[in-house]
């Protein structure tokens, strides 16, 4: 009777929890959101979105046995949710990246394939700078897929002109101005503090015009107290001269960069400047498409630095962001990836796309097609700016591996609101060489 | 029973202080609710606490047009498989705590009591690497699994407070008359466990239903998203249109609303899951 | 085990006595045991594991010995995160504790009125922790929310590092208070009215009243609720997380954030999970020395005595 009673009770549960279990499966056990005979990729909305979304459906179209699958995140979302998701084997086929210190975690445990052989025809068109930041050991893991994403100083004009300045061309100039606009009643710098990583332009920017790129190498090399290196210190305070000087407003620290919040300050007249990548001149078409007609948008390189050893040619931002091909994902779904990187990327309807949007892609000779867009003057400004760079920075916070990156973010947060000092910053980095 | 501490005599103090708590409980409330029925554009120009001028239900079919119903549907099937399977093991295993008097099921007990500190966030690391090697990862499985087991210790403890009180002459009039545990547990403790299986049910319900962390950590794609983890990507997407925000907001209340019209004093009892005995 | 007496029944089947009848088999909790198991406890055996090993989420673990505790007892941010975690736990009873016993001394009145704020005052528990942190992020937005109303609540309140902590505290007592409230109110109802009678007569006024009675009547449920107050401030994540994700800076990172962002930000796995003992730890002490000073946890039957 016993036994009975127990076999009986067992299947009783386990029957129940079964069915309940045959219920909750039916919310999805897909190993990496592929399609069988497709692929998956997962891309960030804003910037640009609808260039990716319509060279999707031009192979979805084409390929209809081969579909991929897209997933759209914000770009917070998005770096939450990418390494656990590669990291437990359920990355999408197609993975977004800024390359730097990510790219090189997932070759160095080979979650992405090499795609040195079927790719060389497509890097040929590419410019050599920007393809380099693909390369691993002279094997290409990754392929730019977008525009390249230099950081510009966008500013209202009409604020400007109101008050009577002129774009600064250095930073001395940059502070007299901050004080104009602060007695105007206008936040002189826009800045999305709240998702931190905007604030790495300054001190990108100001390092290298300070000390030039070598500054950073040597921490990107991981020599011992890198972090202190004059040219950082200095550029730390002139960043807190900035806030002291209410450069970017009181409340910075509640403005987030995903959703265009901080772009927003601009085109309404809230904020003169802004220093941003790139990426954002979309959203300035898509949010205030008046304001850029208008002509109300400006657009200049960082200011230089006086007395700086630093090229006030060169650049920092994102050479371009990046395609890779997963290792978990089936070779099949592999090699849909592929072809769609080689045809769909650079195709010439995505080319002119990325121009339409003001954006553009890191390829060799598109002069022409520059001079016959709707926006030559700022398209031809941004494609000289990438061209001619002596020297093009990653974004920290890309470059670095990601257990630096981010007391990197919370520390030079921290500068900002003028919780720490730059000597302290600088003890606090050393520290995670 | 219940009676008031304070009687007859106004108390004017009391009083004042109680209107004072109900603004500071509406306020955000009705903040939400106008919000949400603004048109976007308005958002940014109209005063925050004014009425709308041109109230709008967009903001809500915007959210609803955006899935909003799967994660309703994930929320459900998590909820109601968690709730369903933790009743079943939990009143066994209280069945066994309370009438197995063997030393083994006071160590199980004293297992499950310990079971009730363990603070959930402190485990979600190792879990995460489980479920991943599970194969697992991103499924409403890797959801339930660990919220049943979780809501296990304080399941068995309080469904093992209330078996206690069914006195013992019931259980032994059932075995003379020659009742298997198992005739036992369905036709008497069932039915004199009810309360309490409704108390426990609804208070894992409840926490489940709002659970933020695991789905965070377990899951990534929009087909698996529950209802919290929806408002938070909502949030990223949306940032510029807060009145859609804010209708995702109400929305997700909705269903706890109506178990509120439909069983308040269920689920008050459920929240307070017999704390207050 | 005493000693065993075989009663025959009809039909020679021994009938289990009194004494020796063992009562459900112990299967009946091994579906929960097991899942108990798996899922709680052998991660809780995994967090120490892990602690002495490194992972950055891609590869696989591997052996490291003490060098994450070393590293993680040495960096300040976790000793902030200690600190905050303190602050905010006692900070959060100093609030919660007397607002939710005034509030539910308040709600047991008998007055109709009373009965309809009760309902309305249930309302924030109607939301998940997620949606009232939105909310709270909406509402005290600098540059759109309460503040252009309300010019004396004009402050970034979520963007200064001094206000940020205390704005969480505040934002967790809206959330909270409703249902510590509703554990008073069911303690207040159980007082007995003798005693009040008993003390209007002798002349004793309201706070008098309040002070003998109430208040000593409410030990059960004090300690109680304080439990829940103090064990649920230690571990409390979700809503901290989406209000301010740990900021600005530093300034509320506690110990759940911390674990979570090293963790999961910053791929340190292996440091994770020592923040993870660490609050383990902490929790279990806490929860059963309240445990041991209260004397609660004792498994009697409320009807034995009675």
């Amino acid at each position: 009777m016993r036994s009975t009673t127990v076999v009986r009770s067992l299947a009783l549960l386990s029957a129940g929890a079964l069915a309940l279990g045959l219920t909750a499966c039916g919310g999805g056990n897909r190993p990496g959101g592929a399609a069988s005979d497709g692929a998956s990729a997962w891309a960030l909305t804003g910037g640009s979105e609808e260039v990716f979304k319509a060279s999707f459906d031009a192979w979805n179209t084409d390929n209809p046995d081969e579909k991929i699958d897209v997933e759209w995140f914000a770009n917070d979302a998005y770096k939450e949710k990418i390494r656990t998701a590669v990291g437990s084997g359920n990355a999408p086929t197609l993975v977004f990246s800024w390359a730097g210190g990510t790219l090189a975690d997932y070759a160095a445990n080979d979650s992405v394939v090499d795609i040195t052989e079927q790719t060389a025809e497509l890097r040929d068109r590419i410019l050599p700078s920007v393809v380099a930041n693909g390369e691993i050991d002279g094997k290409t893991f990754a392929i730019p897929n977008n525009q390249s994403q230099p950081v510009l100083f966008y500013y209202n004009a009409k604020i400007l002109k109101d008050a009577g300045l002129d774009v600064p061309t250095t930073y001395d100039e940059l502070l007299a101005d901050v004080a104009v606009l602060k007695d105007k009643g206008v936040t002189p710098i826009a800045l999305a503090g709240q998702s931190k990583w905007p604030e790495l332009m300054y001190i990108q920017y100001l390092t290298d015009r300070i000390g030039g790129p070598e500054a950073f190498q040597r921490v990107l090399d991981g020599e011992k107290d890198a972090w202190s290196d004059p040219a950082i210190i200095e550029a730390l305070t002139k960043i807190q001269e900035l806030t002291d000087a209410g450069a970017f407003g009181d409340s910075f620290g509640s403005v987030v960069a995903d959703g265009g919040a901080d772009t927003a300050l601009v085109h309404t007249g809230k904020a003169a400047f802004i220093l941003q990548g790139a990426w954002v001149y979309p959203d300035f078409v898509n949010n205030a498409a008046d304001f850029v007609k208008a002509g109300d948008l400006g657009f200049a390189a960082f200011p230089a630095v006086d007395g700086g050893a630093g090229d006030p040619a060169n650049i920092v931002g994102n050479p371009a962001n990046f395609w890779s091909v997963s290792a978990s994902a089936s070779k099949d779904g592999q090699k849909v990836a592929i072809d769609f990187l080689v045809d769909q990327t650079f195709s010439d309807d995505a080319v002119d796309a990325f121009l339409k949007i003001g954006t553009v892609p890191p390829l060799k000779g598109l002069e022409d097609k520059i001079a016959a867009s709707d926006e030559p003057e700022y398209l031809s400004f941004v494609y000289d700016m990438v061209k001619d760079a002596p020297h093009f920075q990653l974004s920290w916070d890309q470059a670095l591996p990601s257990d630096q990156a981010q007391p990197l973010l919370d520390n030079l947060s921290r500068i900002f609101l003028g919780e720490i000092t730059p000597e302290q910053f600088a003890e606090a980095m050393n520290a995670t060489l | 029973m219940s009676t008031s501490a304070l009687n007859g005599r106004p108390n004017v103090i009391g009083g004042l202080l109680g209107w004072l708590w109900l603004t500071i409980v509406l306020l955000p409330i009705y903040f939400i609710v106008v919000t949400s029925l603004r048109p976007r554009e308005d958002f940014y120009h109209e005063r925050p606490l004014s009425l709308p001028s041109r109230p709008t239900l967009d903001a809500y079919a915007t959210v609803i047009g955006n899935d909003f119903g799967r994660y309703i549907g994930n929320s459900l099937i998590v909820t109601v498989s968690t709730v369903a399977v933790t009743l079943l093991v939990a009143l066994g295993a209280a069945f066994v705590v309370v009438r197995n008097r063997s030393r083994w099921s006071a160590r199980v007990f004293r297992l499950f009591l310990l079971g009730i500190a363990i603070p959930i966030q402190a485990t979600i690391i190792p879990v995460y690497y489980l479920i991943v090697q599970l194969g697992l990862y991103d499924t409403l499985w890797a959801l339930v699994l660990p919220s049943i087991a979780f809501a296990i210790p304080l399941s068995v403890l309080i469904l093992s407070n209330f078996l206690r009180d069914i006195p013992s002459e019931l259980f032994e009039s059932m075995t003379v008359d020659g009742a298997g545990e198992l005739r036992i547990l369905w036709s008497l403790v069932i039915p004199m466990t009810k309360p309490a299986l409704v108390t426990v049910g609804v208070y894992n319900a409840l926490s489940v239903w709002n659970g933020f962390l695991f789905p965070l950590v377990l899951t990534q794609s929009a087909e698996t998203r529950v209802l919290p983890l929806s408002l938070w990507s909502y949030q990223g997407e949306f940032t510029m249109n807060v009145p859609a925000v804010l209708a995702a907001v109400v929305l997700s209340a909705l269903p706890i609303f109506a178990a509120y019209i439909v069983g308040r004093r269920q689920l008050v009892s459920g929240l307070t899951a017999g704390f207050g005995k | 085990m005493t000693a065993t007496e075989a009663l025959i029944a009809p039909g020679g089947r021994a009938l289990p006595s009194r004494r020796e009848r063992h009562g459900p088999s112990l299967w009946f909790a091994a579906p929960a045991l097991l899942l108990f198991l798996a899922f709680a406890l052998i991660p809780l055996g995994g967090v120490v594991v892990l602690s002495f090993m490194e992972w950055d989420g891609l590869g696989t673990p591997s052996w490291t010995g003490l060098d994450n505790w070393g590293r993680v007892f040495a960096d300040p941010v976790v000793m902030n995160a200690f600190w905050l975690t303190a602050l905010l736990t006692v900070g959060s009873w100093l609030v919660q504790a007397p607002l939710s016993l005034l509030l539910g001394v308040f709600m047991a009145g008998r007055q109709r009125y009373r009965a309809v704020l009760s309902v309305l005052f249930f309302l924030p528990q109607l939301f998940s922790a997620a949606a009232i942190a939105i909310v709270f992020k909406s509402l005290l937005d600098p540059n759109f929310g309460i503040g252009q109303d309300l010019s004396f609540l004009d402050l970034d309140w979520l963007g200064r590092p001094d206000l940020a902590l205390g704005v969480v505290l505040v934002v967790i007592a809206w959330s909270f208070i409703p249902f510590h409230s509703l554990l008073y109110q069911a303690g207040v109802r159980q007082i007995p009215p003798s005693l009040y009678e008993a003390a209007t007569i002798d002349g004793a006024g309201r706070i008098a009243q309040f002070v003998h009675i109430t208040l000593p009547q409410l030990k059960y449920t004090i300690i109680t609720s304080s439990t829940l107050m103090i064990v649920g401030s230690l571990t409390y994540f979700d809503l901290v997380f989406v209000l301010t994700g740990g900021g600005p800076g530093y300034a509320t990172r506690i110990l759940p954030l911390d674990m979570y962002l090293r963790g999961f930000r910053s791929y340190d796995m292996g440091g994770a999970s020592v923040v993870a003992v660490i609050l383990v730890v902490v929790g279990l002490g806490i929860a059963l020395s309240l445990n041991r000073l209260s004397g609660t946890g004792r498994m009697e039957s409320q009807m034995e005595g009675a």
